[in-house]
């Protein structure tokens, strides 16, 4: 994995002016952004909306808080632009009168931002091992599972963390 | 996945990221148009104040815009440059005699004004460890400052800044020449 302490200080030079980091701090970004995107948006799709992300970004640059970590940051300014570019489709639908297709089976957008969003925890979950899995499912289905008390706050936490590693890993935020 | 030219993006990215440092620097410079026009009102001759306000405005967008070192000299300059400037505002309002002959304080104002400014450009300098970037953005800016007063009596008073400006600067500019070699 990159060294993205290395994009903080470079995206810190940016922001006070310091040109010749732009390529790196351009390079750094582009392949956690795309990744979101695609997940997010799908591959067509996803493609254009992180070349818009990059664009806003890198415009947004000068006002970049170097106290924060760079990489949520931008990866919160590409969620937004995912976030409004399906907003912009679902608006564009409701308006030529376009019926759902197929795949839709005519969920609205959140709905389908919802679906997204709970296939990327479900491919998360996929990583987990089967113990940690029973714990979070027993969690959510709110069944008795086989131990309780202080030692199943104990997995259920550890499940968690672990969870939320694993969704750290596949796509860069928490 | 179509291919993506990648660098025709860091282009369009770069072009985005100048334009909107621009347009933030004019943002940030704004409170020069403040004090341009305070000096304007205040001053004899407000045609000067108009012109080295203007240079000194858009000396400071292209300082902003520069960023790093440069941008850093914005403030520093125009607050020690605001010390020949009052100088010269006050003097205007008076005048010295000696005998039959009156004559007016602007000029050695201005010099004095420039002493004092090329002294706290040279301390803040030196302290703050900044390079020849700061030293020159920060002595341009502090003299564009006080030009606008110091032209009360023509561009004698603005030379007359400029070579008092210079006296200041000599001691801390000598050390730091002579620590570099």
């Amino acid at each position: 994995m990159r060294d993205f302490t290395d994009l903080d200080q470079l995206l810190k030079a940016l922001s006070e002016g310091d040109r010749g980091v732009f390529t790196r701090v351009f390079e750094l970004l582009w392949g956690p952004i795309l990744r979101l995107c695609v997940h997010l948006m799908g591959e067509t799709d996803g493609a254009d909306v992180a070349q818009s992300s990059m664009l806003n970004i890198l415009e947004r640059a000068n006002e970049y808080d170097w106290r924060r970590p760079a990489l949520p940051w931008a990866l919160a300014i590409a969620t937004w632009e995912c976030r409004t570019q399906l907003k912009r489709r679902a608006r564009l639908r409701e308006t030529t009168d376009e019926k759902p297709s197929e795949t839709d089976n005519g969920a609205s957008a959140e709905e389908q931002e919802q679906r997204v969003l709970l296939n990327a925890a479900m491919k998360a979950m996929g990583l987990l091992s089967e113990a940690d899995q029973q714990t979070l499912i027993a969690t959510y289905w709110e069944t008795a599972p086989a131990v309780s008390g202080a030692t199943l706050r104990k997995r259920r936490a550890r499940a968690l963390g672990r969870l939320r590693e694993a969704f750290r890993r596949l796509y860069g935020i928490d | 996945m179509e291919s993506i030219d990648l660098s025709r993006l860091a282009r369009k990215a770069r072009g985005r990221y100048e334009r909107a440092r621009l347009g933030l620097s004019f943002a940030g410079a704004a409170p020069l148009i403040a004090l341009v026009a305070a000096t304007a009102f205040f001053a004899k001759r407000p045609n000067s104040v108009a012109f080295f306000g203007g240079l000194l405005f858009l000396a400071g967008v292209a300082l902003l815009w520069r960023g790093r070192d440069l941008r850093r000299a914005l403030w520093p300059g125009v607050l020690s440059g605001l010390i020949p400037l009052v100088f010269a505002l006050v003097a205007n309002h008076g005048h010295g005699c000696s005998g039959n002959h009156c004559s007016s304080l602007c000029v050695p104002a201005c010099v004095a004004g420039g002493v004092t400014a090329g002294i706290v450009v040279s301390v803040i300098a030196t302290r703050m460890r900044l390079g020849w970037g700061f030293w020159a953005a920060a002595s341009a800016i502090s003299m564009l400052t006080g030009a606008m007063g110091c032209a009360c009596v023509g561009y004698s008073g603005v030379l007359a800044l400029m070579g008092g400006f210079s006296v200041g600067l000599t001691p801390q500019l000598t050390r730091k020449v002579f620590a570099a070699s």
